[in-house]
């Protein structure tokens, strides 16, 4: 079997096996051999969202070479923008005439809420307009999720455009600096405007399925289970199929050189500004589902350390392939869970909850230092041979002598490289 | 704020011709077969200064754009900012109260100092390397915390200057180690896209530190004791109207008034700052370091090796930023998460300065200062500013990697 074949195969089962697991889940205590936590559960949801966002990192910074620190920014949007419309938009059948009232086809209206603190209860223009102008049996509805979270997905669009075409000239450095301010800015408008995003103690979204689906209630695990792994599986396939196509090539030539690129035809504008609309659209997807499952979403899900760790997800797992950065993301959330558990040696006790973040930090360090594309496909590498037959002695020599004439081509090469590298900084400190 | 409308309008006015200039400016200069590298930036100063009145002579004359002419231009609309807020708040501390802003500015100032010597490293780092350090933050943190943990509680007593000396010691060693295992490999070739490495390295390294930080020590704030009380004294003896000093604060004239920490930690940064201008210029190391940080081959053709001058270069950088922490100590209560702030400030003073520039370092630093100060101090409606207060640095940083990427001092690009 051609290498390309097993891993279509590995992904098959795979795919089969993630849309199986809840099955065994305690919900459905019976079905399953084997009886999953809802804890378990929820890790798997939330390894999911890691993954959807390193993925889509490892597109833009990996393939594009576009090193963004704003992508949980682009998360954020998501969430709040999805979370913002519950929080004030209403549809209603008759216009309230004390909100901002808005005609829709027939006689719906769309009911823009004006939320004053009393006191310490909120009061909303529409409870007023409930007792005194709105007619009774006037129907009062919420946006439903679906479309909220839509509407996180064209803001985070949106932004992404905004973002995309402003890096258009900064490169790097500069870049990654861009994006922290962006970010920065982001996470501080959101903790100031207390009125509007509820500042630091979080907004607050409602589930996912409200009413609850197919016989599970509004807190079971399973529906946003499937919904997060089918986002997941979607932005694999779109983004598979995007790395693949011309898209791919042409993202990967800019990365390599984009004055080379766009003398060969590439419309770099285009491409930069696309992928960001693509990254961060995918981005605010996931933040979008994830604060709806988790009920609340908080401006500290935009400082730097969090979006460390996705970069962390990506890097360890493998920067320049999706797959592998999702894989990545996976077996750290879990691998982080695991982790948790405190050890007492004696009079010392380690306090795992932080020194596990310690020894992720230093493997980080250590893949960017030795193992630039991520520890994933050395591992599986390693593994897949343990296991192929013995070879015979002549096709090893054969194969080491090989090896041999292309390091010497290598050093050769390196060696040139290293006479026309110009040097890489000129700055004058005086 | 009474008044808020006055306020508002000016700074519409100021946005809305600052980016008719900044559109507009170019395409005129390019349609007369002019520079138009200056253009972009400086017409948008001089129409946010003046609006219409600059802007229509600016377009008829087309001048060529100084670094004088921009200069005025960027007084005035600061001159029009200040006016009006006066006009919009006449009742807030800053507009009535003359004592009060001059000791915010000496405050501004001296914070600025040990702000512009923590940058210094970043930009030190960014001359030679090419690379900004991520993790300059976390250097800035592990100063504050050695010199906090000898004074406090490792060697209780001990002179605070030993415990800055080991601070620096300690900075010095990681960013030592840091730089011959992580970044050497940078330079022979051995590491593909070298920038994108070093960004993500530098990050790792700031993630690392961190967290191993707050292992080793806990959560809770500390601060340390101040480290050189001042003596009672008075000048003239009775009354101290020329100059009063209690242990913990100094006052000038009865109207600045400077607490001590932050007095001694400004007069520990000029020193530093002294001593290393003296190396950079007057030494032959400091000699090869600028000789490399303009040209690297030529420095090689010399006799200097680059290499090791990547290495002095960080670690030095990372000393500055562990000696501002060392000094901050007393001032500023100190976390694990302390250096991540003081990171994006130093981001920022590098960006405004112009990145590489080491005068331009010590200006943006303070400059940032004194915005600083002016905003803890001026701006009404306190708690929302206060959660605006990160932000307010990140949006001159965004501004100017927008409009003029090279910043105050830096080299065109």
């Amino acid at each position: 079997m051609s290498p390309t074949r097993i891993y279509r195969v590995a992904g098959t089962i795979t795919i089969v096996l993630l849309l199986l697991i809840p099955l065994a889940s305690s919900e459905l205590n019976g079905l399953g051999p084997l009886v999953l936590s809802s804890y378990f559960m929820h890790l798997a949801i939330t390894a999911f969202f890691y993954a959807i966002l390193a993925s889509s990192w490892s597109l833009l910074a990996g393939y594009a070479g576009q090193f963004s620190f704003g992508h949980m920014a682009f998360m954020a949007i998501g969430g709040y923008t999805s979370g913002l419309i519950g929080k004030f938009i209403r549809f209603t059948t008759a216009p309230s005439e004390l909100c901002t009232d808005i005609p829709l086809l027939g006689n719906w209206w769309l009911v823009i809420l004006n939320i004053r603190r009393v006191g310490t209860i909120d009061e909303s223009c529409l409870d007023m307009a409930k007792t005194q102008t709105l007619p009774a049996g006037t129907l009062i509805i919420f946006p439903p999720v679906w479309a909220s979270i839509a509407m996180g997905l064209v803001m985070g669009a949106v932004f992404g455009l905004l973002v995309g075409w402003l890096v258009l000239r900064l490169r790097s450095t500069y870049l990654a600096l861009f994006t922290i301010g962006f970010s920065e800015i982001l996470r501080a408008s959101i903790s100031a405007e207390i009125p509007i995003t509820e500042g630091q103690s979080g907004l607050e979204l409602v589930p996912l399925f409200p009413a609850g689906i197919m016989g599970f209630t509004s807190t079971s695990k399973i529906p946003p289970y499937y919904a997060m792994l089918l986002l997941f599986l979607f932005a694999m396939a779109l983004m598979t199929w995007l790395a693949g196509s011309r898209f791919g090539l042409f993202i990967r030539a800019i990365r390599e050189d984009e004055e080379a690129a766009a003398a060969l035809g590439v419309n770099i504008v285009r491409y930069k500004v696309l992928v960001f609309v693509i990254t961060s659209t995918l981005a605010a997807a996931a933040g979008a589902l994830q604060g709806h499952y988790i009920g609340i979403i908080t401006p500290n899900t935009v400082i730097i350390l969090q979006m460390s760790l996705v970069i962390a997800m990506a890097v360890i797992g493998g920067l320049e392939n999706i797959y592998a950065a999702s894989v990545g993301a996976i077996v750290i959330t879990f691998a982080l869970e695991l982790l948790r558990t405190n050890i007492t040696i004696g009079p010392l006790h380690v306090d795992m909850t932080l020194w596990r973040l310690v020894f992720f930090g230093l493997l980080l360090m250590l893949t960017l230092r030795f193992q630039r594309n991520g520890l994933l496909f050395p591992i599986l590498e390693r593994i897949s041979r343990g296991r192929v037959a013995q070879e015979t002695v002549s096709i090893r020599v054969e194969s080491e002598e090989l090896e041999e004439v292309v390091t010497e081509e290598e050093v050769a090469l390196e060696t040139e490289e290293e006479e026309t590298q110009p040097a890489s900084s000129e700055e004058n400190p005086g | 704020m009474e008044n808020a409308a006055i306020f508002g309008w000016a700074l519409l006015w100021i946005l809305f011709w600052g980016a008719l200039g900044g559109v507009v400016t170019p395409r005129v200069y390019a349609r007369k077969d002019l520079e138009i590298s200056q253009a972009s930036f400086g017409g948008a100063v001089i129409g946010a200064a003046l609006g219409p009145f600059s802007l229509l002579p600016l377009w008829f004359a087309t001048p060529k754009i100084t670094s004088r002419l921009i200069g005025i231009a960027i007084a005035i609309v600061v001159g029009i900012f200040i006016a009006a807020f006066a006009l919009a708040d006449p009742d807030n501390l800053c507009v009535a109260n003359g004592g009060f802003v001059i000791s915010q500015l000496a405050n501004g100032i001296v914070i600025g100092i040990i702000y512009g010597l923590m940058a210094l490293g970043l930009t030190l780092i960014f001359s030679i390397l090419g690379v900004v350090s991520f993790a300059h933050g976390e250097f800035y943190m592990i100063g504050g915390m050695v010199t906090y943990f000898m004074t406090a509680e490792w060697i209780p007593g001990v002179s605070p200057i030993i415990a800055i000396l080991a601070s620096c010691v300690v900075t010095f060693a990681i960013g030592y180690l840091f730089e011959r295992i992580f970044l050497r490999p940078m330079g022979s070739g051995e590491i593909e896209r070298p920038t994108e490495y070093a960004i993500l390295v530098t990050f790792g390294l700031a993630f690392f530190l961190q967290y191993l930080t707050q292992a080793l020590t806990s959560a809770v704030p500390v601060k340390a004791q101040r480290f050189f009380p001042f003596p009672r004294t008075e000048i003239p003896a009775d009354s101290g109207a020329l100059l009063k000093m209690t242990p913990g604060n100094v006052t000038v004239f009865d109207a600045i008034s400077i607490p001590n920490p932050r007095f001694t930690a400004a007069l520990l940064a000029l020193m530093m700052l002294a001593a290393l201008l003296w190396f950079l210029y007057r030494t032959w190391v400091g000699k090869a370091l600028r000789a490399v940080s303009q040209d690297r081959q030529a420095a090689a053709v010399t006799g200097i090796n680059p290499n090791s001058m990547n290495t002095l270069a960080f670690s030095m950088g990372a000393m500055l930023a562990g000696l501002s922490g060392a000094s901050l100590v007393q001032v500023f209560s100190w976390l694990p998460q302390v250096g991540i702030p003081a990171a994006a400030r130093s981001f920022v003073i590098i960006v405004l300065g112009g990145m590489g520039s080491l005068p331009g370092a010590f200006l943006g630093g303070l400059i940032v200062g004194l915005v600083e100060a002016a905003g803890t101090g001026c701006i009404p409606d306190a708690t929302r500013a206060a959660a605006y207060i990160p932000a307010y640095g990140m949006v001159i940083l965004t501004l100017v990697l927008l409009l003029k990427p090279t910043g105050l001092f830096g080299r065109e690009l």
